[in-house]
């Protein structure tokens, strides 16, 4: 067993196992049936519904409750498909009871002064939820990779932080799967570590290997001297509750080093779990069979819209918050939301939408926040600091509010974005909205945001 | 309303409760009617498929139907379309076009993949599905042995689109480049990518990608 991470080997070797000798199911048959018609059985028998008039923030027990029950039953249906050997995995239901019931309630990440502990909430918990911050993946240059980070770095609101993704590496074009993967991961640890200097935070957890994109950038970039077991590690399924080699190969790695990890999934709101109800249902089934694969510390859910590619769509945003709600309540799990808006920095939309998304998951019963990937992580440096601290202002500041008080809010917030979404406002790149000398926002974006967090606070009588 | 007209009302409900049976049921008995296939084809099932596609844009149906109805038209084409027009030697069905569609190397993402082949299928165009992770010389070979029109690549990944590149590269290398179109998109592709790449389009959505396909082929 894991020393700081607690993983248990023999878990571990089990899903290996299961990923070499379960059933051979068609890739087509695991989407269609096994997960497509699996799902709507599923959520007619629980009767799980989400309507569009049903509240951004819904405030049902007994509906939190069924969805868990029913995503309960579907892991133990379903389990994971490995891709690469063609097998479905799956897990018993005593078998995922007995997994989750020894999950911790809580963990502490980074080192020295720089730790940050997440706890495990409820739904409208008055208790602290971690900022987990940065331009989460966002392409950046070499030229602009250290202030742009620091940027990010220096604000103690972020507590754990996560990075862009370098454009090149040394110049070169960064190639997925060959030695410029491991060149460009041993280059962002340098930097990582730079940053971190540069802010006086040495030990603050960073999310690592941002550039990985096979596991030779994770293992190349976690070897002697790179990032640390007290970092988050990254490990993620495939839409929907698939694995493959390379994620199964990090599984094995973080248990072999001993190192906290993040796991995440993306359902996809449109795609084969259907709509609101079967999102909210593919968040819960697919942290349980996360959980059995994986042994992730964290558990971060990013559904996403199948054409507009963002968590914060009205729909996706209602079904996340239903299932951190069914999550948060029955199990022990350390779970977040994953804000990816359609709104890039330098626009006020892009404030009202991760606003909204950080408020029904706080409210929700979130542990903590992963902030932000903002113009969906598609524009090269279309990220700021600001709209992460916007997200941490609001999120502090709605710990303890209930459900039902937080719902205008929330909706208020969507009638303010929910328009530009299919035609978003990408804003502007960093080094536009920001001195690159003193890295502070320029007045305008500056501005935008004192503007918003006024309206906000004379809105809702909240001080941010 | 024409009587086809409403036999097309009644196929468009029959695609999306996904029902083989009845779908072929009513194939039979509108071709031995006197309905000659391809009119068939024409007036009930593409308008039918095309209809189907404008709901999963708007998302008033979900991949899983759209997955099913293609289906059922894949079984009705097998079971009743084709042998009818090979019984009657007339000429078959004309495909709008025959697409390769592959996510790139290094990228095991598929869902916006599969969703372009599957708006592509019920646009009436045949298509080649290569998967995920798939190698620039596979894409190319393939190209060629399947002697597609379009070459259509997907990555949600930046670090792969130097395998992207790679494609043009060997097309340019074997003198070809000019026998097929060549369409990205995903996520980590962009507009000013593909024009560096000297692509042929870039779709931002499946919605894109087939309109992009028609421009091509018309």
């Amino acid at each position: 067993m894991g020393n700081i991470n607690g993983m248990d080997y023999e878990v571990l070797l089990t899903a290996l196992d299961r990923a070499e000798n379960g059933p051979i199911v068609d890739e087509k048959v695991w989407d269609a049936e096994i997960i497509g018609k699996n799902f709507q059985e599923t959520l007619k028998k629980y009767d799980i519904k989400l309507e569009k008039d049903d509240p951004y923030v819904t405030a049902d027990d007994d509906l939190a409750d069924r969805l868990w029950e029913a995503g309960m039953e579907l892991a133990a249906k379903t389990g994971v498909y490995c891709i690469d050997t063609k097998r479905h995995m799956q897990w018993t239901r005593d078998e995922l009871e007995g997994i989750l019931a020894v999950m911790p309630d809580q963990v502490t990440v980074g080192e020295g002064d720089d730790t940050a502990t997440i706890i495990h909430r409820r739904p409208e918990e008055d208790s602290h939820v971690v900022i987990y911050g940065g331009p989460f993946g966002i392409p950046i240059t070499e030229e602009l990779f250290i202030p742009f980070h620091e940027a990010y770095a220096r604000e103690p609101l972020i507590e754990i932080f996560n990075m862009g993704t370098l454009l090149s590496t040394r110049g070169r074009m960064i190639r997925a799967g060959s030695p410029w993967e491991s060149i460009a991961a041993w280059q962002e640890k340098e930097l990582a570590f730079e940053i971190l200097d540069r802010v006086g935070r040495p030990g603050m957890a960073m999310g690592c290997v941002e550039i990985a994109t096979t596991e030779v950038g994770e293992l190349a970039g976690t070897t002697y001297g790179g990032y640390r077991p007290t970092d988050c590690h990254k490990i993620n399924f495939i839409s929907e509750q698939k694995t493959a080699y390379h994620h199964l190969i990090e599984a094995a790695h973080y248990a072999h080093i001993d190192a906290f990890s993040e796991s995440y999934f993306n359902p996809m709101y449109g795609g084969y779990v259907g709509g609101g109800a079967g999102v909210a249902l593919a968040c819960v089934s697919g942290s349980i069979v996360m959980r059995a694969a994986y042994q992730g510390t964290l558990n971060n859910i990013g559904p996403t819209h199948v054409h507009l590619s963002a968590s914060t769509h009205p729909e996706v945003l209602r079904a996340l918050q239903l299932g951190l709600q069914a999550l948060s309540r029955n199990g022990n799990f350390l779970t977040s939301p994953f804000i990816r808006p359609t709104s890039g920095p330098g626009t006020k939309e892009i404030f009202y939408e991760t606003g909204a998304l950080a408020a029904a998951a706080t409210v929700a019963g979130c542990s903590y926040i992963d902030a932000a990937q903002s113009a969906r992580g598609t524009k090269t440096g279309h990220a700021s600091p600001l709209e992460v601290l916007f997200v941490a202002k609001l999120t502090h500041a709605l710990e303890g509010m209930s459900r039902v008080d937080a719902a205008p809010l929330v909706a208020w917030m969507v009638d303010r974005y929910k328009d530009s979404q299919v035609d978003p406002l990408l804003g502007k790149p960093f080094q536009e909205l920001h001195d690159l000398e003193t890295l502070d926002p320029k007045p305008e974006w500056q501005t935008l945001f004192d503007e918003v967090c006024q309206e906000v606070e004379t809105e809702f009588g909240l001080k941010l | 309303m024409s009587n086809l007209e409403n036999v097309q009302k009644d196929f468009l409900e029959i695609l999306l409760a996904g029902d083989s049976k009845k779908a072929v049921t009513l194939a039979k008995e509108v071709l031995e009617g006197g309905t000659a296939p391809t009119e068939f084809f024409e007036k009930c099932i593409s308008p039918s498929l095309e209809e189907i596609g404008k709901r999963f844009e708007t998302l008033d149906i979900f991949l899983p139907e759209m997955v099913t109805a293609a289906d059922v038209v894949q079984t009705v084409n097998d079971k009743v379309i084709t042998p009818a027009v090979e019984a009657s030697e007339s000429e078959g069905i004309t495909s709008a076009g025959k697409v390769l569609m592959a996510t790139v190397q290094g990228d095991l993402h598929d869902i916006g993949k599969n969703m372009v082949v599957l708006m592509l299928k019920v646009n009436g165009f045949e298509v080649v599905d290569l998967g995920t992770n798939v190698s620039p010389s596979e894409i190319v070979e393939r190209a060629e042995s399947e002697s597609v029109n379009i070459i259509g690549m997907s990555s949600l990944l930046t670090t792969c689109l130097p395998y992207m590149k790679d494609v043009f590269d060997y097309l340019d290398g074997k003198d070809t480049r000019n026998e097929y179109a060549v369409i990205m998109g995903g996520a980590a592709t962009t507009p000013e990518f593909s024009e560096e790449m000297g692509a042929n389009g870039y779709g931002h959505s499946a919605a894109e990608a087939v309109a992009l396909c028609q421009k091509i082929m018309a």
